[in-house]
């Protein structure tokens, strides 16, 4: 493991701890609120019935089952946002954040190549974020059973796969707005503007025709459908989001061997 | 042999404002050289192209023999760094800074690190954000030097440092001369660069105004002399000597503007009750003025 990869890991260690307690707290949240949520379930579905498709389709639907559950509470806005909100801050804070703090110069006048500080800060938040998504995965199969949210560990896994990928994602399109620019705000509001945006077609475009052809261009699209909690991973979401992720860091590459830092 | 550093027609432009115009210079091995000019001429620009921070626009420059462009870490490898505006990881120790920086190059000596720590008068043990701005300094001149490198590349390096520091830090790089490493070092005083440099470019607006020899620069350099005597005194007597370029004289005071040595100046004066004699060392503008005058060509 190279210098600067053993450095950025113990700089996240303190952003690891805070998110993971945070990500825990959150599933140990949701975990003790299902069974009050079940007893009502028949009532809230019915409710859910009665509402526009999109709002429907934003709050998730089924309430009956542990999976709808989970899917419509942890997984599809709470997690996402808290697990957007360290990738896209650690791709940001990777080259542009240490340019705009000025400690980037240093750093590259030692003996190590560009390209290879944008691969080891961005394998840093990789890690660092699989280690959250495995904390996720942990902690709903060791605190959901004792509240009656019994999942296979297996779909589980496959969900908090899938909110890794679509993290690292969303934190490669950060790495790689920053890298090109060298500006931390805007790799921050590039990105988030671009999640909020993405998120929102997903949601909407069941029911609004017009945004259907926008849909694929989600990163969301490729998330949670079809429902990885239900029918585990399915290759092909893996596939675009691994796919995003890899395009981001490349251009990150690309654009930051080409151009000089800000002084 | 080509030089350690070599510039040729280096230019920079920031879209259209100008880092440096056509630069050319060598630094030869071994040597102390001096980099001497008011902020914003052009050095920081000139030392981040030496480390590819920054891409020339038009011409080169080359650091022992290498483009820094392609041949990056080998040129690191072998130089030390000293930003002139200098950001370390404020959340970090000194040690922990330092250990990071030693395995970013692969490892260094320990024993030097405290060596040098306990010379410059630096506890390591502190976190850096906690650290005075002289402090700051004395990290980021550990870090420069830790590795021993045969290059040492500082823009301004004395700056935040008290008058002591200053002196353990020229007998530092006096050492490191005598192991034969090579400094390029940028300044804004022409003190600190008489002390220990061996030539010096001076540049100004972007462009090298002239390189010479450390002894050739300070004598031709003009310098003011004010001297106060018990009675009056007419000037006339000054007038007549070599290295007296200007005289005025108000009751018992003589002002003078003497290029090189001072010695003829004394002995004339010394004929006199002498009360109180100050001296100026010129400053940066008077340099530039006298460069000027000989057609901004070293003699």
């Amino acid at each position: 493991m190279s210098g600067l990869l053993t450095k950025t890991l113990r700089d996240q260690r303190r952003a690891l701890i805070g998110w993971g307690i945070g990500l825990a707290v959150t599933a140990l949240m949701y975990a003790a609120f299902y069974p009050s949520v079940k007893e009502s379930a028949a009532d809230l579905n019915a409710y859910l019935e009665k509402l526009p498709e999109a709002l429907r389709e934003l709050l998730g639907g089924d309430y009956t089952s542990p999976a709808g559950y989970l899917r419509s509470e942890l997984f599809s806005i709470l997690g996402p946002v808290l697990f957007l909100v360290f990738t896209v801050g650690a791709g940001a804070r990777a080259i542009a954040g240490e340019e705009e703090d000025g400690t980037l110069d240093l750093l590259l006048s030692t003996p190590v190549r560009r390209r290879h500080v944008v691969l080891d800060k961005f394998v840093a938040m990789v890690v660092t974020a699989t280690a959250l998504a495995a904390l996720v995965w942990v902690t709903v199969i060791a605190v959901g059973p004792p509240f009656d949210l019994t999942l296979p560990v297996l779909d589980v896994a496959a969900a908090c796969l899938m909110l890794l990928l679509v993290g690292t994602a969303f934190g490669s399109i950060s790495l790689a707005v920053g890298s090109a620019t060298g500006h931390r705000a805007l790799a921050y509001g590039v990105t988030g503007g671009f999640a909020v945006f993405s998120f929102v077609v997903n949601v909407l475009a069941p029911a609004v025709k017009a945004l259907r052809p926008l849909r694929p261009l989600s990163p969301f699209r490729w998330y949670l459908d079809p429902d990885p909690l239900v029918h585990g991973v399915h290759a092909a979401n893996v596939v675009v989001l691994v796919a995003i992720t890899i395009v981001g860091l490349v251009v990150a590459l690309l654009t930051f061997e080409r151009r000089d830092l800000a002084a | 042999m080509a030089g350690v550093i070599a510039a040729e027609h280096l230019t920079k432009y920031y879209g259209r404002s100008r880092g440096v115009e056509d630069l050319s210079f060598e630094v030869a091995a071994g040597e102390v050289f001096g980099f001497l000019g008011p902020n914003g001429a052009g050095k920081t620009t000139t030392i981040r192209t030496m480390l590819d921070l920054i891409r020339p626009t038009r011409g080169r420059i080359q650091v022992f023999g290498l483009d820094p462009r392609t041949r990056g870490p080998q040129v690191h490898a072998r130089i030390g760094y000293l930003p002139g505006e200098l950001a370390l990881y404020e959340r970090l120790t000194a040690t922990q800074y330092l250990d990071a920086f030693a395995s970013f190059r692969g490892g260094v000596d320990p024993a030097f690190v405290r060596e040098l720590a306990e010379r410059l008068g630096l506890d390591l043990s502190r976190k850096i954000s906690a650290l005075s701005h002289g402090n700051k300094q004395k990290v980021g001149l550990v870090q420069a030097l830790m590795h021993r490198p045969e290059l040492l590349v500082m823009d301004e390096p004395t700056q935040g440092l008290d008058p002591l520091v200053q002196q353990q830090f020229y007998a530092i790089l006096d050492e490191a001369r005598e192991r034969g490493t090579t400094a390029f070092l940028s300044s804004h005083v022409m003190p600190e660069v008489e002390r220990i440099c061996d030539r010096v470019a001076i540049i100004r607006e972007g462009r090298v105004v002239t390189v010479s020899d450390i002894g050739d620069l300070k004598a031709r350099a003009l310098r003011r002399v004010e001297f106060h005597f018990e009675t009056s005194v007419n000037g006339a007597s000054f007038d007549a000597l070599e290295s007296v370029v200007a005289v005025e004289a108000h009751g018992d005071t003589v002002l003078l503007t003497v290029r090189g040595p001072l010695d003829e100046v004394i002995k004339e004066a010394a004929r006199h009750t002498v009360v109180n004699v100050t001296t100026h060392e010129p400053s940066l503008e008077d340099i530039f003025l006298e460069v000027y005058r000989n057609g901004g060509e070293a003699p």
